[in-house]
């Protein structure tokens, strides 16, 4: 994924719908839904755009919406593209370079993850202030992407990639909604297997709140682009080492689905306020 | 991955025409261990050269050889020998052996594997039987498009070694007199052998043991619906504050000695295998 098949996918979405987004949305599992509430102005798929990857993986759907949600113009990318479908971090995140090329100043992404965290249940929104990096990303890849990364990298150690204003606007508008959320550290692995009980105690050890396989590649790209970033992330189930239960890629997203209402409230409220006039 | 279902299907069938049985179990022998095949009514034996996309070992003590015949009573094929990540092989190419031990019918993968100790209650030359692996490697041999015939997209960890397979080493070993340990271990790429620092850090998260291998097959036997049971030797003790100089030779050595007990174990397991 070049910086031109970049250019070239923003002016061919440009050409339909000039409109300059204020914010940019991967929506993960648990979000899915929202790409269904947005006012469609027009959709295209990764697969039109040249040099763009689809997304392989179960409940991801692979489509760029542009349009407006509560009268704000936004674009929303629903699906996304994972180390563990065997894609590298230039793939990983093409769809937030794409959104920084179309003027998206901020960005907001969902994901489902693991509790870690036993206070956490199932179906709380964990709005991440932090996150540890364990996909060991940088083990391939050409000079030109080492470079790229450092400088995410780079970003990522300057400052929080998280928005200290947005995570707490997400906390007033759960509160305002008594749902369940709280802010709190996210731990990426590449997967795509689900953690062994003795790796559940390590990265419990770690300090990190939940797991997943996800957001860290994109946070950083955002990060080292500028953008603001707000991520939210659905946690399916609550492991325990000492009485572990199965888990599949159905119960995930059958009980990350709870959080959904949550996730909607705390987006609608950023986009309210993207819209409020300036004070 | 959706190459290795075809890469699976050459190397069956290279090695049906040689061998015509379906194995029970399939066994990875580890550095120093390889002679347990002295107990296998051998029928055939392969190189790996000689199997379509098996990797050949470059490893320490490593034959390189897929033995096929009988072990306590029981059909099974086991390799003298494996790939490991630091020797340069991508991970799929590691655990396909795995794959076409499933392929050729085994339901039960039997693992071995020499290791260092980072539990202080444990010593030189003893054996333990794994009950639980950290992935610490920066890799998983499941990366890549999903092909839905081998296995699941996300496949479930919480038990990848068969608690009743652990019980039975464990009182196998109970029945003989042997010291068995159950306990955790974790894998990195190395080559390098680990850092003071790093061997506190291992502790630290929950490990009793550490090595390169095992972790990428086990995480393969579980995607193919496989049992597993797993034994490591431990052939030096890593305590990060008394730490001794080791050598190549040296963990050789005390897995050859090591060898007559695994060798009691596995056979013991198997022997319960038996169908009755």
């Amino acid at each position: 994924m070049t910086s031109q098949q970049i250019d070239r996918a923003a002016e061919q979405i440009r050409s339909a719908w000039n409109v300059t987004p204020r914010l940019g949305l991967i929506l993960g599992t648990g979000l899915g839904e929202l790409a269904d509430q947005i006012d469609c102005q027009l959709e295209v798929s990764y697969e039109q755009l040249a040099g763009f990857v689809g997304s392989t993986a179960p409940g991801h759907r692979g489509r760029i919406v542009c349009g407006e949600l509560l009268g704000v113009p936004l674009v929303a990318l629903a699906g996304r593209i994972h180390r563990y479908e065997g894609y590298c971090y230039e793939d990983i995140t093409q769809g937030v370079r794409l959104l920084n090329q179309l003027g998206a100043p901020g960005l907001v992404i969902s994901n489902a993850s693991g509790g870690l965290n036993p206070e956490l249940a199932s179906g709380d929104v964990l709005v991440i202030s932090e996150h540890i990096d364990l996909m060991f990303l940088d083990a391939a890849g050409s000079t030109e992407q080492a470079d790229r990364r450092q400088l995410a990298r780079a970003s990522c150690r300057l400052e929080s990639p998280y928005d200290p204003d947005w995570i707490a606007l997400a906390l007033a508008a759960a509160a305002e909604g008594r749902f369940s959320a709280r802010a709190g550290s996210y731990l990426a692995l590449t997967g795509p297997n689900y953690e062994t009980r003795a790796e559940y105690r390590m990265l419990r050890w770690l300090g990190a709140d939940v797991v997943g396989m996800s957001t860290v590649p994109e946070v950083a790209e955002a990060a080292r682009l500028g953008m603001r970033v707000l991520a939210l992330s659905a946690v399916s189930n609550v492991a325990n080492p000492d009485d572990p239960e199965e888990v599949s890629a159905e119960v995930v997203i059958e009980l990350s689905r709870s959080a959904q209402p949550t996730m909607l409230a705390i987006v609608k409220a950023l986009v309210d306020s993207l819209g409020a006039p300036a004070a | 991955m959706l190459e290795l279902h075809d890469q699976i299907a050459e190397a069956v069938a290279a090695i049906r025409t040689e061998w015509p049985e379906t194995p029970h179990a399939g066994i990875i022998l580890g550095t120093g261990l390889g002679s347990l095949v002295d107990e296998m009514e051998v029928a055939v034996s392969l190189d790996y050269e000689q199997i379509p996309h098996f990797a050949s070992s470059t490893a320490l003590s490593h034959a390189g050889r897929l033995i096929c015949g009988s072990l306590a009573g029981l059909p099974v094929v086991a390799m003298e020998g494996r790939a490991h990540m630091y020797e340069g092989y991508p991970l799929k190419q590691v655990t396909l052996p795995v794959r076409v031990m499933k392929g050729l019918g085994a339901g039960l993968l039997v693992v071995s594997n020499a290791c260092g100790g980072l539990n202080p209650a444990y010593k030189s030359g003893d054996i333990m039987v794994i009950d639980d692996q950290i992935n610490l490697m920066g890799d998983n041999p499941l990366i890549g498009i999903n092909d839905d015939r081998l296995g699941p997209r996300f496949p479930d960890m919480c038990e990848p070694y068969d608690r009743a397979l652990v019980d039975r080493a464990l009182a196998v070993a109970a029945d003989n007199g042997l010291v068995a340990h159950k306990g955790v271990y974790v894998a990195v790429c190395g080559p390098n052998l680990e850092t003071r620092a790093e061997y506190r850090f291992l502790q630290r998260i929950g490990a009793d043991v550490v090595g390169m291998s095992t972790v990428p097959e086990v995480i393969v036997a579980v995607h193919s619906g496989m049992r597993t049971v797993g034994f490591s030797i431990v052939t030096d003790m890593c305590l990060p504050d008394e730490l001794q100089p080791t050598s190549a030779e040296e963990i050789v050595q005390v897995a050859n000695e090591a060898e007559p007990r695994l060798r009691t174990l596995v056979m013991g397991v198997l022997a319960e295998e038996r169908p009755t």
